[in-house]
């Protein structure tokens, strides 16, 4: 068992990341907004973390403090949230494609300041980040509280009067306003909440890769975080969370299948041909099964057959 | 008193900056030019069915691949394809051409298998976003796989131009112009008038023109409109195969990710313009183009933000575009 966490250590590490990622950008979802902008935000909490572990607090030697981890959480959740408000007030006054579209100009213009600037570190970007933990698995203590935090506090708020705003404007954003909802203030607090969720998972994940460059929040991981929700299920905070996990171990999975036996092109797209079948997922998911795997009727479902054997 | 002492001679200050101004307007148009052609392909398809294309960038790709393999190039050694060539070697105009049609070809399939789907489906718009997003992360892969991710260059000269520069200026004072973006330029404006012909002046652009504004009217007046979307599609792809093969030939193809930069700044260039507008979309174009050419050469590294901070500033400043009419929504 040990051994298995020792292999596999830091990609359930990663897991646990991508699945908090996949809840960033669930969260506009919510509201019916298609952003983008998650990468951007991760990325700017990555930098973040980085710039602060490696030139503001000077640890000689030993683990890095968890409490300086904290900091700069806070810290990228302050910046996170100010710049959505920056990026979604202009763009969310819009309805339809408008989103997505500012979102995607955003990304592109934080990678073009990551490569120039030069406290980003230009193309090469910042290494040797200073590591909490003594094993990638270490960082569990810091993502898996993350997740159940976020996971229930989303759960919550499908229940309380925002969450059902939200919905209301996803439904029909029009009927929402005619029914006294201010939309454009629901939409901007979706996405702020979500843009702050990326932040914060960009200080975890710079921590445990070591170093961060602008290849960290492009517009690909956009789309890798879409499929994620998308193919786990856009309608409840299971879906994205099923999402992230199963997704990120796929790639795994799909290397093991392969073997002598198989011929070499087959074990070639097996180990790197991954995105094709993200990509074909992607396509057959929103024809097929446009709410993905985890719909609410299907949990629903699962509560009555539950109850039902109690009895 | 005459204070002319002090200043440099009125007609050589204004000469020098005319010639870098010239240069700029020169380069700018032709780029801009490029521009226009891959984002009509954008704004056509916008205009009849109301969502954006994400595999636009993708075919545009693709084109530039296809007029490689048309010349007869090898391919390197990474992917399934290594080092394989067809064994017909087509004149450049021709493989371009060749190349568009097939990525015109692609773009038809594209549809039916991202976009009729959801239509018939009546789905949510932002599901058909998604959709093409899946087909654009599909064919990038796809040509990493078979290709792999190094870059190709066209054959050297590939118009079989006699001067690599042209001068437009003086012997003493010369503005030297790459010919082969005066070609370009020809090129994209040759493309841009025949299709503005064909929009205004035949029954089928008459017919497109009619389906942009109402799909279902349209329809009842006896349009086929699943053929005209299939046109559609099919001179989209067009149109951004030989932007593809354009840009390749100016530069360099540089690997599998080549348009989707490029697909990207498209979206400002139609967001400018005004979504769905068929002139606005050239106007964009062109102004994106001039915008990037005039970026001083100490912010060069800023250039590739430029498209999308005027995306970013026409959300926020005029959000129908140069050119669009504001669309009241109706429940």
């Amino acid at each position: 068992m040990s051994d298995f966490f020792n292999t596999y250590g830091s990609l359930i590490v990663f897991m646990v990341l991508n699945a908090l990622l996949a809840l960033s950008l669930y969260l506009p979802l919510m509201a019916g907004q298609l952003s983008l902008a998650s990468p951007g935000f991760f990325a700017l909490g990555g930098y973040i973390a980085a710039i602060m572990s490696t030139k503001v607090f000077h640890v000689e030697a030993g683990a890095y403090p968890l409490g300086y981890v904290l900091i700069e959480m806070l810290l990228a959740a302050l910046a996170s949230g100010v710049l959505a408000l920056i990026v979604g007030i202009p763009s969310l006054r819009l309805r339809g494609i408008y989103l997505a579209l500012a979102t995607i100009a955003f990304i592109e213009i934080v990678r073009v300041l990551s490569l120039t600037l030069e406290i980003t570190g230009g193309a090469v970007g910042i290494f040797g980040i200073p590591q909490p933990f003594g094993t990638p698995l270490g960082y569990l203590w810091l993502a898996l509280p993350l997740l159940i935090v976020a996971a229930l506090a989303i759960w919550r708020l499908e229940r309380v009067r925002v969450g059902r705003a939200f919905n209301a404007i996803r439904a029909d954003e029009l009927a929402a306003g005619a029914m006294g909802i201010n939309t454009t203030y629901h939409k901007v607090l979706a996405f702020t909440l979500g843009a702050i969720l990326a932040g914060i998972v960009g200080v975890v994940y710079a921590h445990v890769l070591n170093t961060w460059n602008a290849r960290q929040g492009t517009f690909e991981a956009g789309v890798a975080y879409l499929t994620y929700v998308l193919i786990g299920g856009s309608r409840t905070v299971v879906g994205p969370i099923v999402g992230g996990l199963a997704l990120t171990a796929l790639p795994e999975v799909l290397r093991s299948l392969g073997g002598e036996s198989l011929p070499t092109w087959l074990n070639n797209f097996l180990n790197s041909g991954q995105s094709i079948i993200y990509g074909t997922l992607i396509v057959l998911s929103t024809t097929f099964f446009p709410q993905g795997l985890i719909t609410p009727r299907l949990l629903r479902f699962w509560r009555r057959t539950r109850a039902s054997n109690d009895q | 008193m005459r204070g002319g002492a002090l200043v440099a001679p009125p007609d050589r200050q204004a000469g020098v900056d005319f010639s870098q101004i010239l240069q700029n307007i020169l380069n700018g148009l032709s780029i801009g030019s490029v521009y226009a052609i891959f984002a009509l392909g954008y704004t056509l398809v916008f205009s009849i069915l109301g969502i954006i294309n994400f595999a636009h960038g993708a075919v545009f790709t693709l084109g530039a691949y296809f007029t490689y393999a048309l010349t007869g190039q090898r391919f390197g050694f990474n992917g399934l394809l290594s080092n394989t060539a067809l064994p017909v070697a087509l004149p450049f105009i021709v493989a371009m051409l060749g190349g568009a049609t097939l990525a015109g070809l692609v773009s038809v399939l594209v549809e039916r298998v991202a976009f009729r789907p959801l239509r018939q489906r009546n789905a949510d718009r932002l599901l058909s976003v998604v959709s093409s997003l899946g087909v654009a992360v599909i064919l990038v892969n796809l040509i990493q796989y078979l290709v792999g991710a190094e870059s190709y260059s066209y054959p050297s000269n590939p118009f079989g131009l006699s001067k690599p520069a042209i001068n437009f200026g003086s012997v003493e004072r010369p503005i030297p112009v790459r010919s082969i973006q005066i070609v370009i330029f020809a090129v994209a404006l040759v493309i841009l008038l025949l299709l503005t012909l064909a929009i205004n002046r035949t029954m089928l652009g008459k017919a497109l023109q009619a389906v942009a504004e109402d799909l279902t009217t349209a329809r009842l007046l006896g349009i086929n409109t699943k053929r005209l979307i299939v046109l559609t599609f099919f001179v989209s792809g067009f149109l951004a195969g030989l932007a593809g093969t354009l840009v390749g030939a100016s530069q360099s193809i540089t690997g599998p990710y080549f348009g989707i930069t490029f697909g990207l700044k498209g979206l400002g260039v139609i967001v400018l313009g005004g979504l769905g507008n068929v002139s606005g979309a050239v106007l964009g174009g062109f102004v994106i183009g001039l915008a990037e050419a005039f970026v001083p050469p100490q912010f060069v590294q800023y250039k590739e933000a430029v498209a999308f901070a005027i995306l970013f500033l026409i959300l926020l400043i005029r959000p129908q575009g140069l050119l669009g009419r504001t669309q009241v929504q109706k429940v």
